[in-house]
């Protein structure tokens, strides 16, 4: 007798069952879309796709191969051709594509998720094994798949090989090792394939208010604060509640070091405006990572140089595209690259520098935070941003590359109210969202 | 002179593109490729071309029919072959015509995004382990094992878009945008192939994905758009 193998809409929802709520999944691949597709809405879970968009929301590709690289995807399900007992995958068999590299299109799925599951046949038409000891095809992935879901078995990938932990119903653990091409342990936990999706809905991102959105900002923590110079597009109702936690000894990351003050654009008589300088007189500021960090005028020196001459903060001073391409590095998952700017000045003292056809370049670093405050004028409860005008600024840049992102918008709408051709930033880069409060001005 | 980057034709708008070019082509998987421009360029019978395109999979008649007639010499993918036995990339490349580079979609769009924006390079932590890293400029950066990826430039974008404005400013719907924001930064001329064309101030800014400063050219589009 010849034991029945799940059929794909089976293994779909096995690997839906790993897909829990809130999450946000990368897949591609026959299986994979289709265990996309069996998770309900109210889930709240992003779907990345190949084609180019991301749920409901569109994203390049730039912008989606950064998603992955930067670490913003927490499973990428992928449709694998085979794979080996360490983890190690290929995409397509080799007879397919021809060449010494065939195609590249899962590589991306596979190197920056946090967990990668593959899912495949067992076993190929002529019954030869697709779970082996060493590929037979182009590999991939190194070493990144934990979890492979056939039609007959779940395996956990283990630093010493493969541990059957689920079967498909009716089969043995005896009879999953006789099709599969390396060598299996069995868990003690051995059951049943699970088809169940996790229970319930994601956490809602939308606290009451400022000091509850930041509660848990430590001291020492690195924090990327938006705004251009002036007074507007800056997230003034979490600094002042910044201020009012008091979390000392921080790092700040922003285009000035806190200007709007000095400059004073439109600042109604008698009232000052809310900018870093908040933070900087009430000693919380050990440090500024800024393109403009000095105030414009030196009869009014800014809260920030007066700490700076004082010898109270310290200050890493990055030219302002420099500084945006750092910011954009740091949550698109790039190390490091090459720029231009600052060659050949006292930007470039300490740094590598490369030629590079012809041209000077000196390499930078990516920026990461621990929290972002930022500012937006509309988002939903899903975290997605629209700006308006100018003071998008920094933001798209600095949402993805921090931990935390905060972000302070004017309304807060539900799911699908945005027009997603407006969402500058998805939701997937927001962690925590406030309305600022009726009457908060920025000034005071 | 508002109108000046609006040009009556694709073949108008694709006629001085030489033999030898390298052609930067939006659209995802076929979907949204620019299908006019595309066809007039296959039928102005250029030879030599560096095609540099999502997979050309599924829908792309016209990526298909510009391979078909010979004008492409290499093709730089992430997915170049179809898979299937009437690919004709895979025919050519059999033949020894055609050169094909694969390279992971991620980092492919990455090197044109940092072509347009000036970064000699980047270091991404894709392919380690893998043949994309064979033989390829490696190192540790923060702990993590990185490729090296150079800019990747091209002569002309080729790209679809649901809306531009005389300046050249393109709103896209839905997928469309693909790979777009990077190929036309890349490319020395962008073509963008349109639904529909409005007066300069005709597009809400929030909506515009794509500054008229990249776009060069503008066509009106006389095909349906593909997807």
């Amino acid at each position: 007798m010849t034991l029945e193998r799940l059929d794909a809409q089976s293994v779909a929802r096995r690997a839906a069952a790993e897909i829990a709520p809130g999450s946000v999944v990368a897949v591609s691949g026959a299986w994979a879309v289709a265990a996309a597709d069996l998770v309900p809405e109210e889930k709240g879970v992003w779907f990345l796709r190949a084609g180019g968009t991301l749920s409901d929301l569109p994203i390049n590709a730039a912008d989606a191969g950064a998603a992955l690289r930067g670490g913003h995807v927490d499973l990428s399900i992928l449709t694998a051709a085979q794979v080996d007992s360490h983890g190690s995958f290929a995409g397509y068999h080799a007879a397919d594509y021809p060449g010494p590299q065939g195609h590249a299109g899962l590589v991306d799925l596979a190197s920056g998720a946090r967990r990668v599951i593959a899912a495949l046949p067992h076993i190929r038409e002529d019954g030869t094994p697709n779970v082996v000891s060493a590929l037979s095809f182009p590999q991939d992935g190194a070493r990144c798949v934990d979890t492979i879901i056939t039609d007959v078995a779940v395996f956990r990938v283990a630093d010493d090989g493969l541990i059957l932990t689920e079967v498909a119903p009716g089969w043995s653990a005896e009879e999953v090792r006789a099709i599969t091409g390396a060598p299996v342990s069995v868990s003690p936990n051995l059951r049943d394939m699970d088809f169940d999706l996790p229970p319930g809905r994601p956490p809602s991102k939308v606290y009451a208010d400022g000091p509850g959105a930041i509660a848990d900002l430590p001291d020492g923590a690195t924090v990327f604060i938006d705004g251009f110079g002036g007074p507007g597009g800056m997230a003034h109702y979490l600094l002042v509640s910044l201020r009012d936690r008091g979390s000392r000894n921080l790092t700040i990351v922003s285009n000035t070091a806190g200007i709007a003050r000095v400059v004073s654009f439109g600042t109604p008589p008698g009232r000052t405006a809310i900018d870093h300088s908040v933070l900087v007189e009430n000693g919380q500021v050990a440090k500024a990572i800024a393109s403009f960090p000095v105030s414009p005028s030196v009869s009014r020196p800014s809260e920030f140089e007066l700490a700076y001459r004082r010898g109270e903060v310290d200050l890493e001073l990055v030219p302002q595209g420099t500084l945006a391409e750092r910011l954009r590095a740091g949550g698109a998952g790039i190390e490091a690259f090459y720029t231009p700017t600052g060659a050949g000045t006292l930007i470039a003292e300490g740094k590598e520098s490369r030629v590079i056809d012809g041209r000077e370049y000196i390499l930078e670093h990516g920026l990461r935070a621990d929290f972002a405050l930022i500012r937006a004028h509309q988002a939903d409860t899903r975290g997605n941003l629209v700006y308006r005008g100018t003071s998008r600024n920094f933001n798209a840049v600095m949402a993805p590359a921090a931990r935390v992102t905060v972000v302070e918008v004017d309304e807060i709408v539900q799911p699908g109210e945005l027009d997603p051709e407006a969402v500058v930033t998805p939701g997937i880069f927001v962690q925590r969202i406030v309305r600022r409060p009726d009457g908060f001005t920025g000034y005071e | 002179m508002a109108f000046s980057k609006l040009y009556d034709s694709a073949q108008a708008a694709v006629a001085d593109i030489p033999d030898g070019a390298t052609i930067l082509v939006g659209g995802v998987s076929g979907v949204n490729a620019p299908e006019g421009l595309l066809s007039a360029l296959a039928d102005r019978g250029v030879r030599d071309l560096t095609c540099v395109c999502d997979s050309n999979y599924y829908g792309a008649e016209a990526l298909h029919r510009l391979v078909s007639a010979g004008c492409v010499s290499r093709i730089i993918s992430p997915a170049p072959f179809t898979g299937r036995s009437d690919d004709p990339v895979h025919e050519l490349w059999r033949a020894g015509t055609m050169t094909v580079d694969v390279v992971p979609w991620g980092t492919l769009a990455e090197r044109m995004r940092s072509a347009g924006a000036g970064i000699g390079g980047v270091f991404l932590p894709v392919g380690i382990g893998t043949r994309f890293a064979e033989g390829r400029e490696t190192r540790m950066v923060n702990g993590v094992e990185c490729v090296f990826e150079a800019p990747l430039r091209g002569d002309f974008a080729l790209i679809r878009a649901a809306c531009a404005d005389g300046v050249g400013n393109l709103a896209y719907e839905g997928p469309q945008r693909g790979w777009n924001s990077a190929v036309v930064s890349a490319a020395r001329v962008a073509i963008a192939e349109v639904d529909q064309v409005v007066e300069p101030g005709g597009i809400d800014p929030e909506l515009v994905i794509t500054p008229g400063i990249f776009v060069n050219r503008i066509v009106q589009s006389s095909s349906v758009p593909v997807g």
